[in-house]
């Protein structure tokens, strides 16, 4: 550039309608009301039953080490995807795959120590008032899990096609947004039903 | 408008249809489904009217069951499968336009969301008729038919919220620059305020629906899918509060037409607004489920239920007020045949304060009309609101959505048939409810609640109010097939002062809630 060559100062940009953002956070505003409503009927039922005396769960059929084993792999996930948040914003490719990739991996990790677990513990579903609650609040908050994982599946074919943009940075926020919903929500599961029984 | 459908390539008719995005035509699909569901919803209405006629034994249907199937098929269809989407549809077709865009937000997430409705209520229907439904009393349900109707539900559900995202967040997200949240037309913020809480509360109602189902496919069911329970823990989605959050887009369309029909501006715009907002949040009413019961104590005797019932009719009746006061600001502008818009959205509105008062009176424990047909009253007279408030939108916005003329007059009968429908059915039920009625009747006197004798007129009064919503309804459809082939519509017949009359709302300059009125005072006071 010459010396002395004046540059005028660009307009600013038009403010860009955060649309993804905003749909992301009705939908997962109305997910959290899901569970929201499942948890409410779980405390509701739960102290009724043990108001009258009567066994919730029967003794040591929820261990406290399966639920642990899954709420460390959800915290782990919730740190790879704060470092996809952060490799997004700063633009960087190589990172973004890597966290993105190893927050799906830890997500189909959780998915299978569930099942594996659920399998393991011999409560059939319709023993009691509990389990089929227990049943409904754990496979519904798996399908919430592989949503997630399969739009963070979404994002990274995004990404390797060439479509690391602004448009990218705000679809790696609105998964993560979906996913840390799903990590909260676990983290009630974890605490009242693996922890308090 | 954007559309991504195969219209550029060379697609069928068919293809079209299905892959269409364009929120004009999903709009127009919301609205025609919803109709239909509308039509079907009343027809079992009639046949649960006309087995009311004698308690004593059921003459229309089988069984007690069988008449709690369809009474419950006509409140389930009416609130979920017809007023809800002919609200939704009226917002898909309107609210972009009236926040200055031409497209929903996720276009094809919103054509998906129709259809996974348009399946689930085909479901559901089906299900119904089937001998499924969602329960019944003696459990003489087919169980697998039950289970259909609750994944038929599940998907209308789905497919509600779909669509309800997607409006939502055109609204906050797509609107022109100016157009602040405080500056948007009353129509799209009351979808604003009514689509938050159906976020809040429909993932309940789909909450309990999966609860049901799951439980209803385990050999026995343990509570939740016995069949004699399903319906009392989704019931609450159907009755007072509730019923508010899903009708208070009335509100909105009352008061986008009074205003223009007067020539007058609104003079409380931000009152409307908090009041609005306050109808919004007494309907949240995902808490008064009976599992939420304390010992002894129903939730519907709680203090929150009764504090919440005479707030709604205080804040109903504000509404009114305020809308009165627009009228006689302009009624000098009115001239001698007031818009037939005008005249149904202002009943729509006496409509809902009517609920107001049904359900504050049957929150009143010593009358003890818990239970009784004054419950079926309220729910009647809301939805009936909602309804007529949506009769009064398509023929506002009507011409600008199908870009055809229709009878106004033929509208404004239809309206009026429905009105007094609604009017009779509320006034009957209510009064039925006084004298011990019961609100599922069954079929023999004890279970209608061995009320007392003059129910029987009452009852066929409320026929009579039934068959007049059906009549009114078949009026409005066939208004609506007329207009398909009417005659092309002026683009702005009523001279609006909101964003959705405009040809170019991008050209519109945004310093107030009525632009466009602002742009011709501005003309008027140059020239």
């Amino acid at each position: 550039m010459a010396a002395g060559t004046e540059i005028a100062p660009s307009a600013a940009p038009l403010a860009r309608p955060r649309t993804l953002l905003v749909g992301t956070a009705f939908a997962t505003g109305a997910a959290v009301m899901f569970f929201g409503a499942l948890f409410a009927l779980y405390f509701s039922v739960r102290n009724d039953t043990l108001a009258w005396g009567a066994e919730w769960f029967p003794e040591g059929a929820i261990e406290l080490k399966p639920g642990g084993s899954l709420m460390s792999t959800y915290a782990m996930a919730t740190i790879t995807m704060m470092w996809a948040h952060y490799a997004s914003r700063n633009e960087d490719r190589i990172h973004g795959y890597l966290a993105l990739g190893l927050t799906a991996l830890l997500g189909v990790a959780a998915v299978n120590q569930t099942v594996f677990y659920f399998n393991d513990i011999g409560l059939p579903i319709d023993h009691s008032v509990a389990t089929t609650l227990l049943y409904v609040i754990v496979g519904a908050h798996m399908v919430m899990t592989g949503i997630a994982v399969l739009w963070m599946g979404l994002v990274l074919l995004r990404a390797f096609g060439g479509q690391a943009t602004g448009r990218h940075q705000d679809l790696v926020i609105s998964v993560s947004i979906f996913w840390y919903a799903a990590v909260a929500v676990f983290t009630v599961i974890w605490l009242f039903i693996y922890v308090a029984k | 408008m954007t559309d991504t459908s195969l219209e550029t390539v060379d697609a069928t008719a068919l293809e079209r249809v299905v892959t269409s995005t364009d929120a004009n035509t999903l709009g127009r699909y919301w609205l025609g489904a919803g109709s239909l569901a509308l039509l079907a919803s009343l027809v079992a209405g009639v046949l649960v009217a006309l087995e009311r006629l004698d308690l004593s034994g059921a003459e229309v249907f089988g069984s007690a069951d069988e008449v709690f199937q369809f009474w419950s098929a006509h409140r389930v269809g009416l609130v979920l499968l017809a007023v809800v989407p002919i609200l939704v549809g009226l917002g898909t077709a309107v609210a972009p336009r009236q926040v200055g865009t031409d497209t929903v937000a996720f276009p094809r997430m919103a054509a998906f969301s129709f259809w996974t409705w348009l399946l689930g209520a085909g479901t559901t229907i089906t299900g119904f008729l089937i001998d499924g439904g969602l329960g019944a009393p003696d459990a003489g349900s087919q169980r697998q038919a039950v289970a259909l109707t609750m994944v038929g539900l599940l998907m209308a559900i789905v497919g509600l919220l779909g669509a309800t995202v997607s409006l939502l967040t055109t609204i906050v997200a797509g609107r022109v620059p100016g157009l602040t949240l405080r500056r948007i037309p009353l129509f799209s913020w009351t979808l604003l305020v009514s689509g938050t809480f159906w976020l809040l509360t429909l993932p309940v109602l789909a909450a309990n629906t999966v609860l049901a189902y799951v439980d209803l496919r385990g050999r026995p069911a343990v509570r939740f899918g016995a069949e004699d329970a399903i319906w009392e823990q989704l019931s609450w989605a159907f009755t007072h509060p509730q019923v508010y959050a899903f009708a208070l887009p009335l509100v909105g369309i009352a008061f986008d037409v009074v205003p223009v029909s007067v020539r007058s501006r609104l003079a409380n715009h931000d009152v409307v607004l908090a009041l609005t907002g306050a109808l919004g949040v007494l309907g949240f009413g995902a808490y008064a489920q009976t599992f939420f019961d304390t010992p002894g104590t129903p939730i519907m005797r709680e203090a929150i239920y009764v504090v919440d019932a005479f707030a709604a009719a205080v804040v109903a009746l504000a509404l009114v007020g305020g809308l009165a006061d627009t009228l006689r600001r302009g009624a000098a502008n009115l001239g001698g045949r007031p818009p037939a818009p005008m005249v149904l959205s202002v009943l729509s509105m006496l409509l809902l304060l009517g609920a107001g008062v049904a359900g504050a009176l049957r929150a009143v424990d010593p009358l003890d009309l818990l239970g009784t047909s004054a419950t079926g009253a309220q729910m009647t007279l809301t939805i009936g609101a909602a309804l007529v408030g949506a009769m009064a939108g398509t023929l506002w916005w009507g011409d600008r959505i199908f870009g055809k003329s229709s009878s106004q007059g033929l509208g404004l009968l239809a309206g009026l048939a429905a009105v007094v429908g609604v009017l009779l059915v509320g006034a009957a039920d209510l009064v039925s409810g006084f004298l011990g009625q019961a609100d599922f009747t069954g079929a023999s006197v004890a279970a209608a609640g061995s009320p007392d004798s003059g129910v029987d007129g009452l009852n066929a009064v409320a026929l009579v109010g039934v068959v007049l919503v059906l009549v009114g309804a078949l009026g409005w459809f066939a208004n609506g097939i007329k207009r398909l082939t009417g005659a092309p519509a002026p683009a702005d017949p009523w001279g609006g002062h909101t964003l959705e009359w405009a040809d170019d709302p991008s050209s519109v300059e945004v310093t107030s809630e009525r632009p466009l009125l602002d742009a011709r005072q501005t003309e008027g006071a140059s020239a």
